[in-house]
Protein backbone atom coordinates (compact mmCIF):
# COMPACT_ATOMS: atom_id res chain seq x y z
CA UNK A 1 0.00 0.00 0.00
CA UNK A 2 1.26 3.23 -0.99
CA UNK A 3 -0.97 5.79 0.89
CA UNK A 4 -3.19 5.14 3.64
CA UNK A 5 -5.77 7.81 5.33
CA UNK A 6 -7.50 6.56 8.75
CA UNK A 7 -10.62 8.37 10.01
CA UNK A 8 -9.29 11.92 8.84
CA UNK A 9 -11.33 14.61 9.94
CA UNK A 10 -10.92 18.21 9.48
CA UNK A 11 -12.87 21.24 11.29
CA UNK A 12 -12.55 24.71 11.06
CA UNK A 13 -13.79 26.02 14.27
CA UNK A 14 -17.52 24.31 14.83
CA UNK A 15 -17.80 23.47 10.87
CA UNK A 16 -16.95 19.70 9.83
CA UNK A 17 -15.14 19.84 6.49
CA UNK A 18 -14.25 16.42 6.53
CA UNK A 19 -15.31 13.97 8.46
CA UNK A 20 -14.01 10.20 9.34
CA UNK A 21 -12.51 10.04 5.65
CA UNK A 22 -10.64 6.48 4.84
CA UNK A 23 -8.75 6.10 1.89
CA UNK A 24 -5.82 3.56 0.82
CA UNK A 25 -4.46 3.60 -2.15
CA UNK A 26 -2.22 1.05 -4.00
CA UNK A 27 0.89 2.07 -5.70
CA UNK A 28 0.00 2.20 -9.78
CA UNK A 29 -3.57 3.01 -9.10
CA UNK A 30 -5.44 6.40 -10.25
CA UNK A 31 -7.99 7.25 -7.78
CA UNK A 32 -10.69 10.07 -8.32
CA UNK A 33 -11.95 12.28 -5.75
CA UNK A 34 -15.53 13.48 -6.89
CA UNK A 35 -18.45 15.18 -5.25
CA UNK A 36 -20.34 18.85 -5.39
CA UNK A 37 -19.10 22.39 -4.68
CA UNK A 38 -18.52 22.32 -0.98
CA UNK A 39 -17.61 18.40 0.09
CA UNK A 40 -15.05 18.64 1.70
CA UNK A 41 -12.59 16.40 -1.56
CA UNK A 42 -10.11 20.00 -1.92
CA UNK A 43 -9.95 19.95 2.05
CA UNK A 44 -9.49 16.28 2.61
CA UNK A 45 -7.07 16.54 -0.88
CA UNK A 46 -5.24 19.66 1.09
CA UNK A 47 -4.93 17.15 3.99
CA UNK A 48 -3.25 14.38 1.86
CA UNK A 49 -0.40 16.91 0.48
CA UNK A 50 0.34 18.37 4.02
CA UNK A 51 -0.88 21.88 3.17
CA UNK A 52 -3.60 21.56 6.20
CA UNK A 53 -3.06 19.82 9.09
CA UNK A 54 -5.68 16.94 9.97
CA UNK A 55 -7.93 17.44 12.43
CA UNK A 56 -8.10 14.16 14.06
CA UNK A 57 -6.90 10.62 11.65
CA UNK A 58 -3.95 9.57 10.76
CA UNK A 59 -2.17 9.51 7.49
CA UNK A 60 0.58 7.00 5.89
CA UNK A 61 2.49 6.78 3.13
CA UNK A 62 4.87 4.13 2.74
CA UNK A 63 4.58 2.48 6.11
CA UNK A 64 5.61 6.11 7.47
CA UNK A 65 3.49 8.58 9.59
CA UNK A 66 3.12 11.51 7.37
CA UNK A 67 0.00 12.91 9.40
CA UNK A 68 1.98 16.20 10.60
CA UNK A 69 4.58 16.08 8.12
CA UNK A 70 5.20 19.72 6.31
CA UNK A 71 4.03 20.31 2.57
CA UNK A 72 7.90 20.56 1.65
CA UNK A 73 8.53 16.80 3.34
CA UNK A 74 5.59 15.70 1.33
CA UNK A 75 7.54 16.49 -1.72
CA UNK A 76 10.73 15.06 -0.30
CA UNK A 77 9.66 11.96 0.10
CA UNK A 78 7.51 11.76 -3.10
CA UNK A 79 4.08 13.31 -3.02
CA UNK A 80 3.28 16.07 -5.29
CA UNK A 81 0.24 18.39 -5.95
CA UNK A 82 -1.23 20.66 -8.42
CA UNK A 83 -3.79 23.25 -7.63
CA UNK A 84 -7.25 24.03 -7.88
CA UNK A 85 -5.90 27.56 -9.54
CA UNK A 86 -3.03 27.68 -11.26
CA UNK A 87 -0.12 28.68 -9.08
CA UNK A 88 2.69 28.98 -11.62
CA UNK A 89 5.63 31.48 -10.56
CA UNK A 90 4.27 34.07 -13.00
CA UNK A 91 7.87 36.04 -12.82
CA UNK A 92 9.71 33.27 -13.87
CA UNK A 93 9.96 31.50 -17.69
CA UNK A 94 8.41 28.06 -18.10
CA UNK A 95 11.48 26.25 -18.27
CA UNK A 96 12.81 27.97 -14.28
CA UNK A 97 9.13 27.02 -13.44
CA UNK A 98 9.99 23.48 -13.97
CA UNK A 99 13.36 24.10 -12.81
CA UNK A 100 11.99 24.69 -9.26
CA UNK A 101 10.79 21.39 -9.10
CA UNK A 102 13.73 19.75 -10.88
CA UNK A 103 16.25 20.89 -8.32
CA UNK A 104 14.56 18.87 -5.49
CA UNK A 105 16.34 15.41 -6.82
CA UNK A 106 19.32 17.59 -9.36
CA UNK A 107 20.94 20.69 -6.79
CA UNK A 108 22.90 21.37 -9.64
CA UNK A 109 21.74 24.02 -12.08
CA UNK A 110 22.81 22.07 -14.74
CA UNK A 111 21.51 18.65 -14.10
CA UNK A 112 18.36 19.95 -13.35
CA UNK A 113 18.20 22.36 -16.40
CA UNK A 114 18.67 19.06 -18.78
CA UNK A 115 15.74 17.23 -16.70
CA UNK A 116 13.81 19.94 -16.52
CA UNK A 117 13.95 20.40 -20.74
CA UNK A 118 12.50 16.49 -20.84
CA UNK A 119 9.85 16.87 -18.67
CA UNK A 120 8.79 19.90 -20.87
CA UNK A 121 8.99 18.12 -23.72
CA UNK A 122 7.03 15.06 -22.40
CA UNK A 123 4.14 17.52 -21.68
CA UNK A 124 4.25 19.35 -24.85
CA UNK A 125 5.61 22.89 -23.09
CA UNK A 126 8.89 22.71 -25.71
CA UNK A 127 7.71 25.90 -27.60
CA UNK A 128 6.89 27.98 -25.03
CA UNK A 129 10.34 26.91 -22.58
CA UNK A 130 11.41 30.58 -22.51
CA UNK A 131 8.45 32.41 -22.42
CA UNK A 132 7.16 34.12 -19.27
CA UNK A 133 4.89 31.99 -17.36
CA UNK A 134 2.53 34.78 -16.93
CA UNK A 135 2.54 34.27 -20.92
CA UNK A 136 0.71 31.43 -20.97
CA UNK A 137 -3.28 30.52 -20.96
CA UNK A 138 -5.26 28.83 -18.54
CA UNK A 139 -4.48 25.49 -20.22
CA UNK A 140 -0.78 26.04 -20.69
CA UNK A 141 -0.21 27.31 -16.95
CA UNK A 142 -2.44 23.87 -15.76
CA UNK A 143 0.01 22.03 -18.07
CA UNK A 144 3.18 23.45 -16.45
CA UNK A 145 1.73 22.85 -13.15
CA UNK A 146 2.48 19.50 -14.19
CA UNK A 147 4.82 19.46 -15.28
CA UNK A 148 6.71 21.27 -12.30
CA UNK A 149 5.05 18.24 -10.33
CA UNK A 150 6.47 15.95 -12.58
CA UNK A 151 10.05 17.26 -12.74
CA UNK A 152 10.46 16.76 -8.54
CA UNK A 153 9.94 13.17 -9.87
CA UNK A 154 6.98 11.98 -7.33
CA UNK A 155 5.42 8.74 -6.58
CA UNK A 156 1.95 9.86 -6.38
CA UNK A 157 0.68 13.31 -8.04
CA UNK A 158 -2.27 14.54 -6.49
CA UNK A 159 -4.24 16.52 -9.27
CA UNK A 160 -6.62 19.31 -8.34
CA UNK A 161 -9.00 20.10 -11.14
CA UNK A 162 -5.96 20.09 -13.33
CA UNK A 163 -8.10 19.36 -16.23
CA UNK A 164 -11.10 21.70 -15.05
CA UNK A 165 -12.60 24.74 -17.86
CA UNK A 166 -10.42 23.27 -21.05
CA UNK A 167 -11.99 23.03 -24.33
CA UNK A 168 -12.79 19.21 -25.59
CA UNK A 169 -9.49 19.13 -27.66
CA UNK A 170 -7.46 20.51 -24.93
CA UNK A 171 -9.42 17.86 -22.39
CA UNK A 172 -8.60 14.89 -25.24
CA UNK A 173 -4.21 15.70 -25.35
CA UNK A 174 -4.44 16.30 -20.91
CA UNK A 175 -5.81 13.04 -20.52
CA UNK A 176 -3.49 11.29 -22.81
CA UNK A 177 -0.95 13.43 -20.77
CA UNK A 178 -2.46 12.32 -17.69
CA UNK A 179 -1.98 8.33 -18.96
CA UNK A 180 1.53 9.19 -20.08
CA UNK A 181 2.15 9.96 -16.42
CA UNK A 182 0.60 6.99 -15.33
CA UNK A 183 2.25 5.17 -17.71
CA UNK A 184 5.95 6.33 -15.89
CA UNK A 185 5.00 4.43 -12.81
CA UNK A 186 3.29 7.30 -11.13
CA UNK A 187 0.06 6.99 -8.97
CA UNK A 188 -2.11 9.08 -9.11
CA UNK A 189 -5.62 10.96 -6.94
CA UNK A 190 -7.41 12.72 -9.15
CA UNK A 191 -9.84 15.78 -8.02
CA UNK A 192 -11.81 16.44 -10.91
CA UNK A 193 -15.61 17.76 -11.78
CA UNK A 194 -15.67 16.29 -15.22
CA UNK A 195 -17.00 13.28 -15.27
CA UNK A 196 -15.13 11.87 -18.87
CA UNK A 197 -12.23 12.51 -16.66
CA UNK A 198 -13.06 10.47 -13.85
CA UNK A 199 -14.41 7.93 -16.37
CA UNK A 200 -12.12 7.31 -18.73
CA UNK A 201 -8.97 7.67 -15.88
CA UNK A 202 -9.99 6.17 -13.14
CA UNK A 203 -10.65 2.53 -11.77
CA UNK A 204 -11.76 3.96 -8.41
CA UNK A 205 -13.34 6.65 -7.19
CA UNK A 206 -14.62 8.61 -3.45
CA UNK A 207 -17.61 10.45 -3.79
CA UNK A 208 -17.87 13.07 -0.64
CA UNK A 209 -20.86 15.23 0.53
CA UNK A 210 -21.04 17.46 3.17
CA UNK A 211 -17.69 15.94 4.34
CA UNK A 212 -18.36 12.04 4.43
CA UNK A 213 -17.23 9.91 1.64
CA UNK A 214 -20.80 8.91 0.67
CA UNK A 215 -19.87 5.97 -1.56
CA UNK A 216 -16.57 4.32 -3.32
CA UNK A 217 -15.78 1.71 -6.01
CA UNK A 218 -15.64 1.39 -9.82
CA UNK A 219 -17.11 4.60 -11.75
CA UNK A 220 -19.13 2.66 -13.54
CA UNK A 221 -21.22 1.54 -10.48
CA UNK A 222 -20.58 5.05 -8.72
CA UNK A 223 -22.48 6.64 -10.75
CA UNK A 224 -25.78 5.01 -10.72
CA UNK A 225 -25.54 4.62 -6.57
CA UNK A 226 -28.77 6.76 -5.43
CA UNK A 227 -26.93 8.24 -2.66
CA UNK A 228 -24.36 9.55 -5.54
CA UNK A 229 -27.12 10.67 -7.81
CA UNK A 230 -29.30 12.51 -4.49
CA UNK A 231 -26.01 13.96 -3.69
CA UNK A 232 -25.89 16.13 -7.10
CA UNK A 233 -28.83 16.73 -8.28
CA UNK A 234 -31.42 15.68 -5.69
CA UNK A 235 -33.35 13.53 -8.37
CA UNK A 236 -31.79 12.59 -11.90
CA UNK A 237 -28.50 11.26 -13.63
CA UNK A 238 -24.79 12.55 -12.20
CA UNK A 239 -24.02 15.33 -14.87
CA UNK A 240 -21.67 13.98 -17.73
CA UNK A 241 -20.18 15.99 -20.36
CA UNK A 242 -20.65 15.65 -23.94
CA UNK B 1 32.35 37.95 -32.79
CA UNK B 2 29.52 37.38 -31.09
CA UNK B 3 27.59 41.00 -30.24
CA UNK B 4 27.03 42.52 -26.61
CA UNK B 5 23.56 42.43 -25.56
CA UNK B 6 22.26 45.64 -24.90
CA UNK B 7 21.83 45.21 -21.39
CA UNK B 8 25.59 44.02 -21.46
CA UNK B 9 26.78 46.58 -23.21
CA UNK B 10 25.27 48.74 -20.89
CA UNK B 11 27.00 47.26 -17.95
CA UNK B 12 30.27 47.32 -19.62
CA UNK B 13 29.87 51.20 -20.55
CA UNK B 14 28.76 51.67 -16.59
CA UNK B 15 31.45 49.76 -15.08
CA UNK B 16 34.55 51.49 -16.68
CA UNK B 17 32.69 54.82 -15.99
CA UNK B 18 32.64 54.18 -12.38
CA UNK B 19 36.25 52.80 -12.58
CA UNK B 20 37.12 55.84 -14.19
CA UNK B 21 34.64 58.64 -12.04
CA UNK B 22 37.12 59.92 -9.53
CA UNK B 23 39.75 60.72 -12.43
CA UNK B 24 37.49 62.84 -14.64
CA UNK B 25 35.46 64.59 -11.41
CA UNK B 26 38.01 65.42 -8.96
CA UNK B 27 35.81 68.52 -7.50
CA UNK B 28 35.41 67.36 -4.27
CA UNK B 29 31.14 67.66 -4.55
CA UNK B 30 30.93 65.05 -7.58
CA UNK B 31 33.39 62.78 -5.21
CA UNK B 32 31.36 62.88 -2.36
CA UNK B 33 28.06 62.77 -4.39
CA UNK B 34 30.39 59.42 -6.06
CA UNK B 35 30.73 57.90 -2.72
CA UNK B 36 27.36 58.44 -1.22
CA UNK B 37 25.89 56.78 -4.72
CA UNK B 38 28.32 53.42 -4.01
CA UNK B 39 26.95 53.46 -0.34
CA UNK B 40 23.92 54.13 -1.28
CA UNK B 41 24.08 51.07 -3.90
CA UNK B 42 25.70 49.17 -1.71
CA UNK B 43 22.65 49.86 1.04
CA UNK B 44 20.35 49.16 -1.56
CA UNK B 45 21.17 45.80 -2.99
CA UNK B 46 22.19 44.24 0.40
CA UNK B 47 18.02 44.85 1.10
CA UNK B 48 17.45 43.69 -2.49
CA UNK B 49 18.02 39.88 -1.29
CA UNK B 50 15.95 39.60 1.08
CA UNK B 51 13.44 42.41 -0.05
CA UNK B 52 13.69 42.03 -4.12
CA UNK B 53 14.68 38.79 -4.82
CA UNK B 54 12.19 36.90 -1.55
CA UNK B 55 9.76 39.42 -1.93
CA UNK B 56 10.20 39.88 2.01
CA UNK B 57 10.23 43.30 2.66
CA UNK B 58 11.88 44.76 5.65
CA UNK B 59 11.06 48.79 6.19
CA UNK B 60 13.52 48.23 8.72
CA UNK B 61 17.20 47.72 7.66
CA UNK B 62 18.52 50.36 9.62
CA UNK B 63 18.81 47.84 12.48
CA UNK B 64 21.67 46.13 10.71
CA UNK B 65 23.10 49.40 9.14
CA UNK B 66 23.17 51.46 12.49
CA UNK B 67 24.59 48.10 14.35
CA UNK B 68 27.43 47.80 11.76
CA UNK B 69 28.05 51.73 11.75
CA UNK B 70 28.01 51.91 15.58
CA UNK B 71 30.28 48.47 16.43
CA UNK B 72 33.62 50.43 15.12
CA UNK B 73 33.03 53.34 16.30
CA UNK B 74 32.47 52.00 19.85
CA UNK B 75 35.63 49.84 20.08
CA UNK B 76 37.58 53.40 18.91
CA UNK B 77 35.85 54.97 21.40
CA UNK B 78 36.21 52.80 24.58
CA UNK B 79 39.30 50.65 23.17
CA UNK B 80 41.27 52.91 21.06
CA UNK B 81 41.26 50.12 18.90
CA UNK B 82 41.19 50.39 15.13
CA UNK B 83 37.57 51.24 14.11
CA UNK B 84 37.57 48.84 11.47
CA UNK B 85 38.10 45.73 14.05
CA UNK B 86 34.52 46.20 15.16
CA UNK B 87 33.23 45.54 11.34
CA UNK B 88 33.15 41.79 11.98
CA UNK B 89 31.24 42.59 15.56
CA UNK B 90 28.69 44.67 13.85
CA UNK B 91 28.12 41.54 11.12
CA UNK B 92 28.26 39.39 13.68
CA UNK B 93 25.33 41.51 15.97
CA UNK B 94 23.20 41.62 13.05
CA UNK B 95 23.12 38.32 11.60
CA UNK B 96 22.09 37.40 15.68
CA UNK B 97 18.98 40.15 15.09
CA UNK B 98 18.37 38.90 11.45
CA UNK B 99 17.67 35.16 13.32
CA UNK B 100 15.97 36.60 16.23
CA UNK B 101 13.45 38.30 14.22
CA UNK B 102 13.17 36.16 10.93
CA UNK B 103 12.70 33.08 12.68
CA UNK B 104 9.30 33.68 14.35
CA UNK B 105 7.84 35.82 12.00
CA UNK B 106 9.30 34.30 8.76
CA UNK B 107 7.12 30.91 10.43
CA UNK B 108 3.69 33.61 9.77
CA UNK B 109 1.87 34.31 6.43
CA UNK B 110 1.18 38.31 6.13
CA UNK B 111 2.46 41.46 6.72
CA UNK B 112 4.52 40.14 10.53
CA UNK B 113 8.00 40.74 9.14
CA UNK B 114 7.53 43.89 8.03
CA UNK B 115 5.94 44.94 10.90
CA UNK B 116 8.80 43.44 13.11
CA UNK B 117 11.36 45.18 11.40
CA UNK B 118 10.03 48.47 11.82
CA UNK B 119 8.95 47.93 15.06
CA UNK B 120 12.49 46.41 16.23
CA UNK B 121 14.61 49.59 14.40
CA UNK B 122 12.17 52.46 15.67
CA UNK B 123 12.70 50.81 19.49
CA UNK B 124 16.67 50.12 18.65
CA UNK B 125 16.63 54.00 17.53
CA UNK B 126 15.12 55.05 20.57
CA UNK B 127 17.21 53.29 22.93
CA UNK B 128 19.99 54.23 21.49
CA UNK B 129 19.49 58.02 21.84
CA UNK B 130 18.97 57.23 25.74
CA UNK B 131 21.88 55.39 26.19
CA UNK B 132 25.24 57.00 27.33
CA UNK B 133 27.61 54.48 26.72
CA UNK B 134 26.87 54.55 22.93
CA UNK B 135 26.35 58.16 23.37
CA UNK B 136 22.85 58.77 23.81
CA UNK B 137 21.37 61.20 21.54
CA UNK B 138 24.93 63.06 20.68
CA UNK B 139 26.12 59.88 19.33
CA UNK B 140 29.67 58.95 18.43
CA UNK B 141 32.70 59.88 16.77
CA UNK B 142 36.19 58.28 14.88
CA UNK B 143 39.79 58.98 15.41
CA UNK B 144 39.90 62.85 13.62
CA UNK B 145 43.35 62.02 12.02
CA UNK B 146 44.97 59.09 11.13
CA UNK B 147 47.28 57.03 13.51
CA UNK B 148 48.05 54.87 10.39
CA UNK B 149 46.55 53.33 7.64
CA UNK B 150 44.24 50.92 9.26
CA UNK B 151 42.11 53.75 10.76
CA UNK B 152 41.02 54.40 7.51
CA UNK B 153 41.19 58.21 7.87
CA UNK B 154 41.96 59.64 4.73
CA UNK B 155 41.79 63.22 3.91
CA UNK B 156 40.13 62.65 0.00
CA UNK B 157 37.45 60.96 -0.87
CA UNK B 158 39.08 58.84 -3.35
CA UNK B 159 40.26 56.05 -1.55
CA UNK B 160 36.45 55.53 0.01
CA UNK B 161 35.16 55.43 -3.66
CA UNK B 162 37.39 53.27 -4.10
CA UNK B 163 36.75 51.05 -1.10
CA UNK B 164 33.15 51.27 -1.65
CA UNK B 165 33.69 50.20 -5.00
CA UNK B 166 35.21 46.88 -3.91
CA UNK B 167 32.82 46.33 -1.60
CA UNK B 168 29.91 46.52 -4.26
CA UNK B 169 31.90 44.34 -7.04
CA UNK B 170 31.86 41.47 -4.09
CA UNK B 171 28.15 42.05 -3.40
CA UNK B 172 26.85 42.06 -7.08
CA UNK B 173 29.09 39.25 -7.62
CA UNK B 174 27.79 37.45 -4.62
CA UNK B 175 24.25 37.98 -6.20
CA UNK B 176 24.81 37.22 -9.70
CA UNK B 177 26.42 33.57 -8.37
CA UNK B 178 23.00 33.59 -6.29
CA UNK B 179 20.48 34.37 -8.94
CA UNK B 180 22.14 31.38 -11.84
CA UNK B 181 22.19 28.43 -8.46
CA UNK B 182 19.33 27.07 -6.93
CA UNK B 183 18.97 29.05 -4.05
CA UNK B 184 18.37 31.90 -6.55
CA UNK B 185 15.84 30.01 -8.34
CA UNK B 186 13.74 29.32 -4.90
CA UNK B 187 14.14 32.71 -3.78
CA UNK B 188 11.98 34.04 -6.62
CA UNK B 189 9.62 30.89 -6.68
CA UNK B 190 8.76 31.82 -3.00
CA UNK B 191 8.30 35.77 -4.20
CA UNK B 192 6.06 34.50 -6.81
CA UNK B 193 3.94 31.89 -5.02
CA UNK B 194 4.92 30.93 -1.34
CA UNK B 195 2.34 27.71 -0.87
CA UNK B 196 3.13 26.73 -4.62
CA UNK B 197 7.33 26.77 -3.66
CA UNK B 198 6.72 24.51 -0.63
CA UNK B 199 4.61 22.01 -2.03
CA UNK B 200 7.59 21.69 -4.44
CA UNK B 201 10.36 20.66 -2.01
CA UNK B 202 11.16 24.09 -1.63
CA UNK B 203 12.41 24.67 2.16
CA UNK B 204 11.35 28.26 2.49
CA UNK B 205 11.91 28.98 6.34
CA UNK B 206 15.69 28.00 5.60
CA UNK B 207 15.69 29.81 2.09
CA UNK B 208 14.26 33.26 3.86
CA UNK B 209 16.63 33.34 6.61
CA UNK B 210 19.24 32.19 4.44
CA UNK B 211 18.53 36.04 2.49
CA UNK B 212 18.23 38.23 5.59
CA UNK B 213 21.30 36.84 6.94
CA UNK B 214 23.11 37.84 3.98
CA UNK B 215 21.14 40.96 3.41
CA UNK B 216 22.16 41.78 7.23
CA UNK B 217 25.78 41.20 6.96
CA UNK B 218 26.04 43.29 3.59
CA UNK B 219 23.48 46.03 5.14
CA UNK B 220 25.71 45.72 8.78
CA UNK B 221 29.03 46.39 6.34
CA UNK B 222 27.43 49.19 4.20
CA UNK B 223 26.81 50.75 8.02
CA UNK B 224 30.50 50.24 9.03
CA UNK B 225 31.79 51.76 5.75
CA UNK B 226 29.67 54.92 6.38
CA UNK B 227 30.76 55.70 10.17
CA UNK B 228 33.87 55.01 9.02
CA UNK B 229 34.09 57.01 6.46
CA UNK B 230 31.98 60.33 7.95
CA UNK B 231 33.67 59.51 11.28
CA UNK B 232 30.44 59.89 13.40
CA UNK B 233 27.13 58.01 13.65
CA UNK B 234 23.94 59.11 15.78
CA UNK B 235 20.49 57.52 15.84
CA UNK B 236 19.46 59.17 13.28
CA UNK B 237 21.56 58.53 10.61
CA UNK B 238 22.35 55.22 11.86
CA UNK B 239 18.76 53.70 12.89
CA UNK B 240 16.27 56.80 11.50
CA UNK B 241 13.39 55.61 9.27
CA UNK B 242 14.63 57.51 6.11
CA UNK B 243 17.87 54.97 6.22
CA UNK B 244 15.42 52.19 5.96
CA UNK B 245 12.87 53.91 3.49
CA UNK B 246 16.08 54.94 1.34
CA UNK B 247 17.61 51.34 0.66
CA UNK B 248 13.96 50.18 -0.37
CA UNK B 249 13.10 53.01 -2.68
CA UNK B 250 16.03 53.00 -4.56
CA UNK B 251 15.78 49.13 -4.97
CA UNK B 252 12.14 49.69 -6.11
CA UNK B 253 12.75 52.36 -8.16
CA UNK B 254 15.59 50.94 -10.31
CA UNK B 255 14.07 47.18 -10.04
CA UNK B 256 13.46 44.96 -6.89
CA UNK B 257 14.68 41.47 -7.56
CA UNK B 258 17.17 42.84 -10.18
CA UNK B 259 20.69 42.50 -10.27
CA UNK B 260 21.62 46.10 -11.58
CA UNK B 261 17.99 47.77 -10.51
CA UNK B 262 19.59 49.29 -7.20
CA UNK B 263 22.25 50.40 -8.99
CA UNK B 264 20.14 52.39 -11.13
CA UNK B 265 17.69 54.16 -8.45
CA UNK B 266 20.58 55.09 -6.62
CA UNK B 267 22.51 56.28 -9.82
CA UNK B 268 18.93 58.55 -10.12
CA UNK B 269 18.24 58.90 -6.12
CA UNK B 270 21.44 59.75 -4.91
CA UNK B 271 22.35 63.30 -7.44
CA UNK B 272 18.40 64.55 -7.37
CA UNK B 273 18.64 64.16 -3.50
CA UNK B 274 22.27 66.12 -3.65
CA UNK B 275 20.24 68.46 -6.51
CA UNK B 276 17.46 69.31 -3.80
CA UNK B 277 19.77 69.66 -1.07
CA UNK B 278 22.43 72.01 -2.35
CA UNK B 279 19.09 74.51 -3.98
CA UNK B 280 17.03 74.46 -0.65
CA UNK B 281 19.71 74.23 2.07
CA UNK B 282 18.27 72.99 5.42
CA UNK B 283 15.14 75.19 4.82
CA UNK B 284 14.30 72.16 2.73
CA UNK B 285 14.94 69.06 5.35
CA UNK B 286 11.53 68.02 4.87
CA UNK B 287 11.76 68.01 1.05
CA UNK B 288 13.28 64.32 1.31
CA UNK B 289 10.09 63.06 2.74
CA UNK B 290 8.61 64.41 -0.02
CA UNK B 291 10.55 62.79 -2.80
CA UNK B 292 10.36 59.86 -1.38
CA UNK B 293 6.61 59.97 -0.97
CA UNK B 294 6.18 61.10 -4.71
CA UNK B 295 8.74 58.42 -5.75
CA UNK B 296 6.58 55.91 -4.34
CA UNK B 297 3.59 56.98 -5.55
CA UNK B 298 5.11 57.37 -9.47
CA UNK B 299 6.44 53.86 -9.18
CA UNK B 300 3.21 51.83 -7.53
CA UNK B 301 1.12 53.61 -10.53
CA UNK B 302 3.11 53.66 -13.82
CA UNK B 303 6.91 50.92 -13.18
CA UNK B 304 5.81 48.86 -10.27
CA UNK B 305 8.80 47.03 -11.80
CA UNK B 306 11.03 49.55 -11.41
CA UNK B 307 13.13 51.18 -14.16
CA UNK B 308 14.86 48.06 -15.30
CA UNK B 309 11.65 46.35 -16.28
CA UNK B 310 11.06 49.16 -18.33
CA UNK B 311 14.08 49.20 -19.83
CA UNK B 312 13.87 45.28 -20.58
CA UNK B 313 10.25 46.38 -22.24
CA UNK B 314 12.45 48.78 -24.25
CA UNK B 315 14.98 46.26 -25.24
CA UNK B 316 12.34 43.51 -26.00
CA UNK B 317 10.09 46.00 -28.27
CA UNK B 318 13.43 47.02 -30.31
CA UNK B 319 14.57 43.12 -30.74
CA UNK B 320 11.07 42.67 -31.79
CA UNK B 321 11.17 45.37 -34.81
CA UNK B 322 13.90 44.70 -35.79
CA UNK B 323 13.15 40.80 -36.08
CA UNK B 324 10.25 42.21 -38.43
CA UNK B 325 11.96 44.52 -40.48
Amino acid sequence: MLLEARDVSKSFGSFRAVSGANLTIEEGEIVGLIGPNGAGKSTFFNCLAGDMPVTTGQIIFDGRDITRASPEAHARIGIGRTFQLPATFEDMSVLDNVMVGAFLRHPHRDDAREHARKIIELTGLTAHASNWARSLGTPGRKRLEIARVLASQPRLMLLDESLAGLTPAELRDAIGLVKRIHEMGITLVIVEHIMEVIMTLTRRVLVFNQGHVIASGKPEDVVKDPAVIDAYLGHGDVPRRG
Amino acid sequence: MKRLSPTRLGFAVFAVALLLYPLVFTNPFFLDIGVTFLLAAISASAWNIVGGYAGQISVGHSMFFGLGAYAPLLFYQWLGWPPMAGIPIGIAASVVLAIIIGMPTFRLTGHYFSMATIAVAELIRIFTGTWDFVGAAIGLQGPATARGWWDLTFRGETPYYYIFLGVLAVLLFITHTIERRRFGYYLRAIKARERAARSLGVPVLQIKMKALMLSATFTSLAGSLYAIKTGFIDPESGFGILVSVQMVIIAALGGAGTLFGPLLGALILIPLQSATNTWFGGGGSGLTYILYGGIIVLIARFEPGGLFELWHRVVAKYRSRRHAA
